[in-house]
């Protein structure tokens, strides 16, 4: 049972790296907490299902709906974020509140649009299961862990072989420095949106798929939960991420079954948190290595 | 694009979000009526409440759906005793603090008769002391904690109280089906909790083992390492869902894709289309216990579900077709004894025998809580059917 338990934890931990992986994005070029990310989350699992019901295609569904969600940050960034944080002085805190704001908009947004119901994706895989002896593997897990994978070479490429990656890293670093340089770091904001925000959406369509369900308030739980996965993964790190989420998701399996429910699972991540804090203030992994 | 429009529209969306962010924290307005004329003399108004906005949105939206039916269909009819009804209907976003604020407004402002609750237990229960406090009745629609009618005279429910739903299912895993190791998943909130605890005891006191109690927050939807440890180590023979729709739906799913194949009963927390569509194939077979019976012959319960389609474009759920209830209740005494609110506090208490569309309400309990029998529905070809009745005065009459 320990092993089927393991690959349960690994694969809710590729769920919360995939979906903490937009925030970490904006979070790495920006230094804004974007938790309205949660929201891109949820009005990309919905744009994802309008597309999936008119073309029945599910991979267009998936590019489409992060291109869409995409330009929708990069909106949001141009007219909220960027004329806010580009003001001298600007206190760390009112992008943050900015940005509940945009998700307590968008998930009212969506209930007014698409209504409170459950909506569903109805996807089907070819297979039920896949078993190796008594471990047994559920489709969309390894669809999961592909996405995952294919979206983290993405990220690679686009960072490490493009211009426009290394502008990014460079406005990572330092921006005054970059734009001193000549590096336009308006289009490095940009990108991190079209990506954090693109990601999230992926995202949000997979958990659609996996739970067979999406609602106006899907994004709540990730809005903070995503945090604590963030700073473990010591705060805009993707790989750091992608630790982050294993751990967490492999922690909450673990005391699922082993300790009991004699608290919420939600709060195991931020219990994790704050020992790692305590431990570890800068967090899991601190090199920045994407 | 031009300076000046980047800045008009950057703070147009910003003031279109702080709207939404403050919106959050204002004192609640009622929502214009649309049943009867607004502000004619002598219309008798109702207040109703249920959460149109937050996480239970969609139970706000069935419940509220199910209120305008019920005042339309009454004004279509002449009204009470020629007098209009008018719905006063206020959103609580299921908070707490919201339903306080309703409450007192209710109470204070809306000149109501008496007040339907449409919401879950949290919102139900902070209010219930306020309505009781001011003698005004009240009558909540699907809560189930203790503490609602416990409030005091003037409050009741149109639930049955939550042991007699858990002491019905144990009921149809023990007796019916004759399982004798039991696994529960409960919802952690105050009604997975009573039907966990009231279907332990029933079973237990009839030879049966509850052999794992597992509780999983509200927003949980994966529950594959329970069911993994269920499947490998505890071995059980039937599954007990105490819990809401999405999560019977999950279970359901994912204990058919583990390999776990044991019987499961679900509450009336299951009983929605929504739990259908999200379970598939996978809900087939699934017994739960709940108030309305689809394939009734009572006429009632035909004509508001046919009236209720028709409307809205989609099914009644349980938590409408209760609401609905306590309307007709409402409708019912107030034509018998007039407006008065200590009047209607005593007409509901004397109620016997009264079809809604729920089954046939024997009685209120000395609880408050309506007495009547428990429906037994399964899920046959993607639709709940009937699959029995439970009518023990022992688990009824609670």
């Amino acid at each position: 049972m320990l092993l089927q338990q393991i690959i349960n934890g690994i694969m809710m931990g590729s769920v919360y790296a995939l979906t903490a992986m937009g925030a970490t994005l904006v979070y790495g070029i920006l230094r804004i907490l974007d938790i309205a990310n949660a929201g891109a989350y949820a009005v990309g699992a919905y744009l994802g299902w309008y597309i999936y019901k008119v073309t029945g295609n599910l991979f267009i569904a998936f590019i489409f709906s992060m291109i869409l969600t995409g330009l929708i940050g990069v909106i949001i960034q141009k007219f909220i974020y960027y004329p806010i944080i580009s003001k001298p002085n600007i206190i760390p805190i009112v992008p943050l509140i900015t940005s509940v704001g945009l998700f307590t908009l968008t998930g009212d947004l969506i209930r007014l649009i698409a209504g409170p119901s459950v909506k569903n994706y109805n996807f089907k895989f070819e297979t039920d299961v896949i078993k190796f002896g008594k471990i047994i593997i559920k489709p969309e897990w390894i669809f999961v862990l592909l996405l995952t994978a294919a979206l983290l070479a993405l990220l690679w490429y686009v960072l490490n072989k493009t211009k426009l990656g290394l502008a990014w890293k460079a406005t990572a670093i330092d921006a005054e420095m970059a734009k001193a340089m000549g590096v336009n770091i308006n289009m490095s904001m940009a990108l991190s949106y079209i990506l954090g925000y693109g990601f999230a959406a992926a995202a949000g369509i997979m958990v659609g798929i996996l739970y067979n369900s999406i609602v106006p308030a899907m994004g709540d739980v990730p809005s903070y939960k995503m945090l604590a996965i963030i700073v473990l993964g010591g705060l805009g790190n993707p790989i750091g991420t992608v630790v982050a989420g294993l751990l967490i998701g492999l922690a909450e399996t673990m005391s699922a079954v082993y300790i009991g429910s004699f608290m919420p699972r939600d709060a195991i991540a931020f219990i994790f948190l704050i020992i790692v804090l305590i431990v570890k203030p800068e967090g899991l992994i601190t090199k920045k290595s994407a | 694009m031009s300076k000046k429009l980047r800045r008009i529209l950057s703070v147009l969306l910003i003031s279109i979000m702080l709207l939404s962010l403050f919106g959050c924290g204002q004192e609640p307005e009622a929502e214009e009526p649309d049943g009867g004329d607004v502000g004619e003399e002598g219309a008798i108004r109702i207040g109703f409440f249920a959460p149109v906005t937050g996480p239970a949105a969609a139970d706000g939206l069935s419940t509220t759906n199910s209120a305008e039916l019920a005042v339309d269909i009454i004004n279509e009819q002449g009204g009470i005793n020629g007098r209009l009804v008018e719905l006063v209907k206020y959103d609580d976003g299921f908070d707490t603090k919201q339903a306080v604020n309703i409450a007192q407004k209710l109470i204070t402002k809306d000149d109501v008769v008496a007040v339907v609750s449409g919401s879950y237990s949290g919102p139900t229960r902070v209010s219930a002391p306020i309505f009781q406090e001011a003698g005004m009745p009240m009558l909540a629609g699907y809560a189930v904690h203790p503490e609602v009618t416990g409030a005091g005279d003037f409050i009741f429910s149109q639930s049955f109280a939550g042991a007699v739903q858990g002491k019905a299912a144990a009921k149809v895993a023990v007796e019916m089906l004759e399982k004798k190791r039991i696994s529960i998943i409960a919802v952690d909130v105050d009604f997975g909790k009573e039907l966990s605890e009231s279907f332990t005891e029933y079973a237990e006191a009839r030879g049966a083992e509850v052999v794992s109690v597992d509780k999983v927050a509200m927003s949980d939807l994966e529950f594959t390492p329970i069911i993994t440890k269920l499947k490998e180590e505890i071995k059980p023979d039937l599954i007990y869902m105490a819990n809401y729709y999405e999560h019977s739906a999950e279970i359901a799913r994912q204990v058919k894709k583990m390999g776990l194949d044991v019987p499961l009963i679900g509450t009336e927390g299951a009983d929605s289309f929504q739990f259908l569509e999200i379970a598939g194939e996978d809900a087939e077979g699934i017994i739960i216990t709940t108030n309305m019976n689809r394939d009734s012959e009572d006429q009632g319960t035909q004509d508001f579900i046919k009236n209720y389609i028709e409307r809205y474009g989609i099914k009644p759920d349980m938590v409408g077709a209760s609401v609905y209830d306590a309307f007709q209740v409402l409708f019912k005494v107030i034509g018998d004894v007039g407006t008065d609110n200590e009047a209607i506090k005593d007409a509901i208490a004397n109620l016997t025998d009264f079809e809604t569309v729920t089954g046939k309400l024997i009685r209120y309990a000395s609880s408050r809580n309506a007495i009547k029998p428990v429906q037994l529905q399964i899920v046959e070809d993607g639709e709940f059917r009937f699959y029995g009745e439970i009518d023990d005065e022992e688990i009824i009459k609670q």
